[in-house]
């Protein structure tokens, strides 16, 4: 049983609120990377506007590193999230989600290429740098926020799926 | 409404297609190109010239050691060139010094015989040997300027020479032991008989005198036996080289000791000397007491 689409404002709506909490988060590095992992591979996807997902994702990859303000050239976060939101958006249309748990799946995956992406493609812009501890927390709280983002988007009112 | 696959139509989407690859592309590239733009191409020409500089480094590295190769060589050999004429002046200082060292040496074995024999020694140098012509002999560089008189026993460290035949202001004539008309009174040192030696040319000498009953052996010492009243009881003057039986003596014939055709410096002793010499009593140098902590 295949989900439905969740509407473009109420997917707008969480993206923008997403990116907010992404600035807000900064002095909390983990949870920073947390909520920035769920609004590039989550909330940004979409099948109908591919480029208004592309710009969320350039705007919390920019969000990110500006927060950070370790790098000598930002954009590299920021790349790597486009093309993560790309590969999301192209998932979904290839293989629509038919359920949580493969949708756990598909975020666990999605976020492991994630962080390492978005690794080589700073290591690309500037040079070669620490990799943190963000990925194993995102990881760690996929099912979190995966069943979070799940009940959000896929699963809410207008939906009819609970 | 069912998800579907995108589906990327030339109508509207189009510019938003556009729209998303320039987007995409353009960020690729400012990552791409960094912080410093000119890093990549300067990697890249590094890269492609690495190859050229490490055959150039090669080649002047090759260069540089054959440079220094060969301003080794030309130093060596100059040093060679060098060290080769000092060792010629070395080799021709040595034998300049050579006859000098020798006679220190043969004036250290003089002094040393000087002080076992406890009586007023006086040295002098043989300045010319005539002892190939007949009846020929030392000359010393001394004479009555020293107090020589005819028959002073005359020795070297090695043992007797022979005995002052003339003296002159100046010069002094020794009558070598060897010589036909020389004549030493000695003693053989195992069977202590006495004789008369004298001498057959050459370095050798024989015992006259000396009865058939006598027991002589080969290698036997010779001392002189001071009855002449030329040289003291107990000087060395050769070994027995040949014993022979004799009508009514032995024949012994007996090598001389002082190498006579060799000698530079002499020692001459008094006149008239005691029969019986005792050589000093030295007594032994206490050895040094070596403290604990002293090197």
């Amino acid at each position: 049983m295949r989900t439905s689409a969740p509407s473009l404002t109420r997917q707008n709506l969480f993206c923008a609120a997403a990116l907010g909490l992404i600035v807000l988060s900064a002095p909390f590095p983990m949870l920073q990377a947390v909520l920035h992992a769920a609004l590039v591979l989550a909330l940004a996807p979409r099948t109908e506007s591919p480029l208004f997902g592309t710009l969320w994702a350039l705007a919390a990859g920019w969000a990110l590193e500006g927060t950070l303000r370790l790098y000598p050239h930002l954009g590299g976060t920021a790349w790597a999230d486009m093309t993560l939101t790309l590969l999301a958006s192209w998932m979904v249309g290839r293989w629509p989600l038919e359920g949580l748990k493969g949708w756990w799946v598909r975020l666990a995956s999605l976020s492991l290429l994630h962080a390492l992406l978005v690794h080589g493609a700073v290591r690309l812009a500037t040079t070669s740098h620490p990799w943190g501890w963000g990925w194993f927390w995102t990881l760690l709280s996929v099912p979190l926020w995966g069943w979070l983002t799940w009940r959000l988007l896929h699963a809410g009112p207008s939906s009819g799926r609970r | 409404m069912a998800l579907r696959a995108i589906r990327w139509g030339w109508s509207r989407a189009v510019w938003q297609r556009l729209a998303l690859v320039l987007l995409w592309l353009g960020h690729g590239v400012w990552v791409l190109l960094g912080p410093s733009p000119a890093r990549h191409w300067t990697s890249l020409v590094d890269a492609l010239s690495r190859p050229s500089q490490s055959l150039a480094t090669r080649w002047e590295g090759w260069r540089a050691a054959r440079r220094d190769s060969g301003q080794t060589l030309a130093a060596t050999r100059a040093e060679n060139a060098r060290l080769t004429q000092e060792l010629a002046q070395i080799r021709t200082l040595t034998a300049q010094q050579a006859p000098r060292l020798a006679e220190a040496e043969e004036a250290k074995q003089l002094l040393g015989l000087k002080q076992q024999i406890p009586m007023a020694l006086k040295a002098a140098r043989v300045i010319f040997s005539t002892r190939p012509a007949t009846f020929g002999g030392l000359i010393l560089d001394r004479g009555r300027d020293l107090g020589l008189e005819p028959d002073q026993g005359v020795l070297v460290p090695e043992g007797i020479v022979g005995r002052l035949w003339s003296v002159s202001d100046t010069q002094a004539k020794v009558l070598p032991a060897d010589a036909p008309n020389a004549s030493v009174a000695v003693m053989l040192t195992r069977s202590r008989a006495t004789g008369v030696l004298q001498g057959l040319g050459s370095g050798r000498a024989a015992i006259r005198y000396v009865s058939n009953q006598e027991v002589v052996q080969t290698g036997e010492a010779v001392l002189t036996s001071g009855l002449d009243r030329v040289f003291p009881r107990g000087l060395l003057v050769g070994y027995v080289g040949e014993v022979a039986q004799g009508d009514l003596e032995l024949r012994v014939i007996v090598n001389l000791s002082a190498p006579l055709d060799r000698i530079n410096t002499v020692l001459v002793l008094p006149s008239q000397p005691p029969l019986e010499v005792q050589p000093p009593f030295l007594a032994p140098e206490p050895k040094p007491q070596r403290k604990w902590g002293t090197p």
